[in-house]
Order: structure tokens, then sequence, then C-alpha cells
């Protein structure tokens, strides 16, 4: 009942109810939903499919849809975490979170759901216009993929943890969010694959949970490859998960007890 | 019951520190109010802040109803209701019925259970009508009332307002009093304000507090008497000096009148005449400008100390 109700609050009341009041910007934020997908069909296109196949994407189009889906579960979910903070900060509410039984905790893991569950529909929405375009999804991948994309999420979640706990002692300038958000649309293989980077980009590239994450889920999706095919990347999402995790929510821990310290929860 | 002990507050920056509490002694029994009062600065916020655990204190301890605000934070906080000062504290684009069923929520109500309270206290706080609208429609005094319905959702014990009535009018200022006075009963209620009056008519105790210290308390004629006798004094305007300013009460064409100790007043007053002590009068002989303490680090080879502060 608790995590029931909970959900209610932070996803239909402080997210949904709030989100589709300002009408204009839920129009616009579904319209840039789609709009990229068509920019980079109608890019795969230009240039021919074939030659833009040729660099290791296999399909374009197909490629591309699969990034574009899921890279907002990444970016997305860390601005949401760290601009809903700034945004309690500025109304003046982030102190009764702290107050509450539910918590930073709380506070956190709701955020991310809400953020998570847009992005589900944001995916949702580019998937279905990739198969109007005419991109073959393998029923037999969505089981691994739904693997993948736990793994993904639990990592995520970790880097926004880490992500709110710097915005709580910078309160403007987040250079997590900034890596994560922007980077990983540059170098996390969305719309092009990370093999064409220059070696040392590359390398960084690794180090970005979402690049194996596409991987994986393009292997499952597009040509049906199953556990033990992914296994490689399975595992190093799940590395990921164990590092960013603790991590996060030790470093937001530590964020919001020097917050408490220097009586700086409601500064912003 | 709300007590603290020898607490102390210092808040360190790169350059400054501010001294803002400095071991104070505070008592708020059950069933009545306490005001704290006290200029700008003097650390009537931070002292709410350490009792509700949202700042921790340098040293010193603090209870509520018995339990240490540092190591039993968590219990601490479910016995609390605060009301913070903020231009927001509320979810504009939701209603005020959302508002408070969000905020019972966290507290672990179940929806049904939340909606009703909320309906509830948004009557008792005379927003009954109001509840569907959006809370952006709200005049300021309605978002005040429905800050102190939210403090009130999970029913506390403990009760902490920082300046409730601040920027709202006489009508609405009243409606606020007369809702403290009953949930007084059976509760501990701590407020600061800033308005003499409001306090005086509220609060069962005062607590006066500059530069981080309690400077007095008592009932308000207790604390009326501890400044002895008051004149009412009419000066040429030339004679109020910078030590007179504080206690200017009004002007009067060719005349500033004052009203202060008989010793500050100078020989050229126009008239001096005995005047019964207020409240406001005593407080701002008791308490003055002072706000906080901030001073400069001097920095030394193995960390920074506060010039000549205690801390």
């Amino acid at each position: 009942m608790g995590v029931m109700s909970k959900l209610y609050a932070y996803l239909y009341l402080r997210g949904f109810k709030v989100w589709i009041s300002y009408r204009t910007q839920a129009a616009l934020t579904m319209l840039s939903w789609v709009l990229p997908v068509f920019t980079y069909y109608f890019t795969g296109t230009a240039l021919g499919n074939k030659l833009v196949s040729g660099l290791g994407t296999g399909n374009y189009t197909s490629f591309m849809v699969i990034g574009l889906a899921f890279q907002g579960y990444v970016s997305s979910t860390i601005a949401t975490v760290s601009q809903r903070l700034r945004n309690e900060q500025l109304y003046g509410t982030l102190e009764y979170y702290v107050l509450s039984p539910s918590g930073i905790l709380g506070f956190l893991v709701y955020s991310s759901i809400w953020g998570f569950a847009l992005n589900s529909i944001n995916a949702a929405v580019i998937l279905a216009v990739g198969a109007a375009l005419g991109v073959r999804f393998s029923p037999s991948g969505i089981l691994v993929s739904s693997v993948i994309l736990a793994l993904l999420l639990l990592s995520t979640f970790g880097i926004a943890a880490m992500s709110g706990a710097v915005v709580m002692v910078t309160k403007q300038g987040n250079p997590i969010s900034f890596f994560f958000s922007t980077f990983t649309t540059l170098m996390g293989g969305v719309v092009f694959p990370v093999t064409i980077l220059p070696p040392y980009l590359r390398y960084v590239s690794y180090a970005i949970p979402l690049t194996w994450a596409l991987e994986g889920l393009r292997g499952a999706l597009l040509y049906g490859e199953g556990i033990a095919q992914l296994l490689p990347v399975v595992a190093v999402l799940a590395a990921f998960a164990g590092v960013t995790v603790p991590l996060g929510l030790f470093s937001y821990r530590v964020a919001f007890d020097r917050a408490r310290r220097d009586g700086t929860l409601s500064q912003y | 019951m709300i007590e603290t002990r020898s607490l102390v507050k210092v808040f360190r920056g790169r350059r400054w520190t501010v001294e803002a509490l400095r071991g104070v002694d505070f008592t708020a029994p059950r069933g009545s109010i306490t005001a704290l009062v006290g200029p700008n600065g003097a650390g009537k916020t931070t002292l709410l802040k350490v009792i509700s655990t949202l700042i921790l204190p340098t040293s010193g301890e603090a209870y509520v109803d018995g339990m240490d605000v540092v190591s039993r934070a968590k219990d601490v906080r479910r016995v609390i209701g605060l009301v913070t000062v903020s231009d927001r504290l509320l979810y504009y684009r939701l209603s005020g019925v959302d508002n408070l069923t969000f905020y019972g929520m966290l507290y672990g109500m179940p929806t049904s259970y939340a909606r009703a309270r909320a309906r509830d206290l948004l009557e008792l706080v005379g927003l009954g009508e109001w509840g569907e609208e959006p809370v952006m429609h709200y005049s300021t005094g309605m978002m005040r009332r429905l800050a102190i319905a939210r403090a009130l959702m999970h029913d506390p014990d403990v009760i902490l307002l920082d300046e409730p009535t601040l920027g709202i009018d006489a009508a609405s200022s009243r409606r606020i009093h007369r809702l403290l006075g009953e949930l007084s009963s059976g509760r501990t209620i701590v407020l600061t304000s800033h308005l003499m009056k409001e306090v005086e008519e509220l609060a069962g105790s005062i607590y006066v507090m500059r530069a981080g210290r309690i400077v007095a308390r008592g009932t308000a004629e207790e604390i009326k008497a501890m400044v002895g006798r008051i004149v009412e004094a009419g000066l040429k305007p030339e004679a109020v000096d910078e030590g007179l300013l504080k206690f200017v009460v009004r002007s009067e064409p060719g005349l500033v009148i004052v009203r202060a100790p008989e010793d500050i007043i100078p020989e050229s007053a126009v008239y001096v005449r005995d005047v019964e002590p207020t409240l406001e009068d005593a407080y701002v002989i008791l308490a003055g400008e002072g706000g906080a303490d901030l001073r400069p680090y001097q920095f030394r080879r193995g960390g920074a100390h506060a010039h000549g502060g205690h801390v």
C-alpha cells in the first residue's frame, strides 16, 4: 500500500498532473520525441542507406531508432532528478521531503521512476514510428532486452543520485548531468556507431553504460540474439550498476548531510 | 515539549564564520504557544531548523518530546509539523486538496484517507470552498493557511511556524491567530514573529533573541517589567541622534516622538511624560538591532579559526 500510494503521489499528482498542466510544453515535448526520428531517417536516406550501413550500422533506420528510443532513459532521467532537486529548492519544498518518513531516498527513487515512466512513453512512441518506417523487431529479443534495460536503468539511477549530490553542493552547474546528458548522445553510439570515433574517444564511450546497453538492445531487438550471445554486455552493465548505485547513494547521502551541517538545504 | 541546552550552531564559509546560536537554553511546554522574537539574523530560524532536524547543531543538546534531534532525527520528524518562510512552499499547478494529499501520502497515508484528511483540514483553515482550485489562484494569506494545513496533515504534536503571518492582511492574520489558539490545546507550538501585538495575543511565554543568544524570557508582562521606567518624549528633529533612531514611534510637524528609557532622553526634549511600557518598547530595548555576528576568518597553518569567537 505504501509503495502504491507513493507511486500515485509522485507519478500522478506531482508528475503527470503538473506536467500536463503545462499543455504547450507537453505538446512540444511529445513533438521532440518524434522529430529526431524523421531527421535521422531522411539523413540516412539522403546519404544513401548503403553508404551509411557500410559504417557498420546494419540497416541505418533500425540502428538509429533503437538509439533514439533508449538514449532518453539516461539523459532525461539524470536531468529529471537534478532539475527536480533544483526546483524543490526554488519552491522551498525540499525541506518537507527531508522531514517526511519517505525522506530523501524516497524523493530520489520516485523522481527517477517518473523519469523512467516518461521515457518509456517516449521509447514506445519512437519504436512505433520506427515500425511505421519499416523497422522489424525480433519478438524473441524482448526478454533479453528487458534485462538489459533494467540494468541500464539501475546504473542510470546511480548516476542520477550522483548528479543529485552535485546539485546539492553546487546548486547550478552540474558536470555529471552535462557529461551523461550531452555526451551520451554524442558518444554512446546513439545515431552512429562508436567504431567511427577516434580511438581515445572510443575508450571514453566505453565508460558510458548506454554504449553497452544499445549494443545489447540492438542485438536483441533487431537480430534476436539471446542471453548467451549478449552475456558480455549484461556482465558489463551489471558491473556498471554495481559501481554507480552504491557510489550514487553514498554521495547523495553525504551531500544531504553536508547541507544539514552547513544549513544550505533550502539555499539555491 | 521542546528543550534545548547550551545549543550552539556555527556556520562556516571560506572567508567567514557566523555564530548563529551561542549557547541557547530554550523550553517550550506542551499546551501553549511559545514565541521567539528578535531582529533579523538573531538566530530564530536557525533555532527552529535545528529543533526540526533540518540543521545539525555544532554542540549542545536539543530534545523534542524527550527525543534527541540528532540521534533520533527520524522519530522527531514524525511528531513535528513545520511551516517555513518562503514565497512558494506549495505546488502552484495542483489544487489545495492535491497538495495536501501529496504530502499526506509522503507520510504513508492511503489515498482515500489522505484526501479525506485534506478536505477536513481545508475546512479547518477556512479554505473548504477553494479545495479544488489550483493554488496559483490563492491569495498570499490563503497560501499561508494552506501551508499550515499541510503541517497538520500527519497530526503532529509539535508545530513550528516561522513568521506565519508574514506579508498577509489583518483579516487573514486574525484567522490564523484563532486557528493557532485552537491548535495549541494539547500541542507544543513555537512561532517566530516580528509583530509584538501578535506575540502578546498568542504566546504564553516569549523568548527574546539577540545575536544568537537568549537575552530575555518570560510572559509578556514579565518582559515589559524587565525594562523599568519608560518615557515618551517629543524631540526636535536635530536632537535625534543615531542612538535614538530605533526608539522613534512617530513624527509630528517639527517634532519627533520617541519612547525610550529616561536616561537616554536629551535635556533639550520639548516634553517628557511617563508611559506604561508596551511589549514593543521592551523588545526594542532588549533586542535592539543586533543581528548575526559575522566575523572574518583568520587563516593559519593547519586550518582556520574564528577571529575572537568562541567556536
